[in-house]
């Protein structure tokens, strides 16, 4: 049952009603995806002052189109969609995202959906850490339009993001990787079905020397208030040629950009512990995706 | 405020007014008594709610019921056809694979949208799509064969 007692539930036709009513009902307002995660906090109730949801569902926003320039993911999309993407599954430079796609259990793969998943900035969970690995834009509708919004630049603190009030997630954009791209994704968790303790995801580009040109390294489940990526490891992999101690040194690189929060799943000391482990075994799952392996 | 809405449950459409807050647990056990639908951690975490909606395996408690107009729902009660067992029902009574049978509905629906794509699955593959299920007392080992059995009986 929940706690959380709704005044109305909407289900608007168009991108234009659901800004009209965010605008009538501002913070009383609640957007409504796949609901999995929202469904969690009413039933806690942990959504103080919300009594009106806006269910998306007839936006018709659950395409996934792929083209030249990359991929286009509709918000409404469900993660078992995502996953059945042929592209994801076999392309080593979007390894992060499939891998980050077989944690969840198969009910939440068909409820959870792409856009919920970025829009709630829940730092503990999977997807937010592969996107930002992979490099990734949001699309938004609001009162005054459309934009881009980089997704290192979306997520603002716990559970906040950079959406005005009268605003809302349409999509997520992934860039084509670069050719000689491999990326991969890690989590630990307590069992099954549980949130993220730590986890970290790496994106690498080697060119033909077998040096790392471009690489990028983001970490959440609570290694900070967001999903970051760590600028000093990725610093530090950058230009290097890879060898077999490099993993190591860039894992515990990413100390100097985390700031972990303790929480009755995990102390501050163990995550940032964890945060270096995870980090080198991301990284070597990357160098052996780019190696040929899988 | 209640609204009037319309959901297909095994093939017959229901006319029912609905809290916006009400799941769709709620609406099937308390409005409908298809009470084979167990209400367990009502967080979506346990499984044993599970249902199919346009055939994939959801957590009813976590479903809007406001949501899934339009949308066909199949619940434990609408997968015996004619009296006839469903073959995963079935395997689970041969298989032993019931003790207190809490998670036992909510395990066959997952285990039902698996069988639907991958007719002959491998034990990851069964393990995986029960992930979401827990069972506190048969260690899902009797669970896999059952859907095991079940799968080599409609080959």
């Amino acid at each position: 049952m929940s706690l959380t007692t709704l005044e109305n539930y909407f289900l608007p036709g168009s991108g234009g009603e659901v800004v009209q009513l965010l605008q009538e009902y501002g913070e009383r307002a609640m957007i409504l995806a796949g609901g999995s995660f929202v469904h969690g906090l009413a039933a806690r109730n942990l959504l103080p002052g919300v009594d009106v949801f806006i269910d998306i569902q007839k936006l018709g926003l659950a395409d996934i189109v792929a083209g030249s320039g990359g991929l286009e993911i509709g918000a409404m999309a469900r993660l078992a969609d995502l996953a059945s993407v042929s592209e994801i599954r076999e392309d080593a430079a979007w390894g992060a995202l499939s891998d980050a796609l077989r944690c969840p259990p198969v009910q939440i793969m068909n409820t959870a959906t792409v856009g919920g998943n970025i829009a709630a900035a829940c730092p503990y969970f999977d997807l937010p850490t592969a996107f930002l690995a992979i490099g990734a834009s949001v699309r938004t509708e609001g009162s005054s339009g459309s934009r881009e919004i980089d997704l290192e630049d979306f997520f603002t603190g716990l559970f906040e993001n950079s959406l005005a009030q009268e605003e809302f997630l349409t999509g997520v954009a992934l860039s084509r990787p670069e050719p000689g791209s491999a990326s991969a994704f890690v989590k630990l968790e307590t069992n099954a079905n549980d949130l993220a303790i730590v986890n970290a995801a790496v994106h690498m580009t080697v060119d033909e020397s077998g040096a790392c040109q471009a690489a990028r390294v983001a970490l959440g489940g609570g290694v900070n208030e967001i999903p970051l990526r760590s600028a000093a490891a990725e610093k530090l992999l950058t230009g290097q040629v890879i060898t077999d101690e490099l993993p190591a040194k860039v894992g515990q690189a990413v100390q100097a950009d985390i700031s972990p929060m303790a929480d009755h799943r995990a102390s501050a000391e163990y995550r940032s512990a964890m945060a270096s482990v995870l980090t080198e075994r991301a990284l070597r799952s990357a160098i052996a995706r780019m190696t040929g392996g899988n | 405020m209640k609204q009037l809405i319309s959901i297909e449950i095994n093939g017959e459409v229901h006319e029912l007014a609905v809290a916006p807050q009400d799941s769709l647990l709620h609406v099937l056990r308390e409005e409908l008594g298809l009470i084979g639908t167990k209400k367990g951690c009502d967080t979506g975490g346990c499984g044993c709610c599970t249902v199919q909606i346009d055939g994939r395996a959801v957590y009813s408690c976590m479903t809007y019921a406001m949501s899934v107009q339009g949308k066909p729902v199949v619940t434990i009660e609408g997968i015996t056809e004619n009296g006839q067992l469903d073959p995963l029902q079935q395997a689970f009574i041969d298989a032993g694979a019931v003790q207190c049978g809490y998670c036992t509905c909510g395990t066959i629906m997952a285990a039902r949208e698996l069988l639907a794509t991958v007719p002959d699955p491998d034990e990851s593959q069964i393990r995986h799509a029960i992930a979401g299920n827990l069972c506190r007392c048969t260690g899902y080992q009797k669970i896999v064969d059952a859907i095991k059995l079940a799968a080599a009986n409609s080959a």
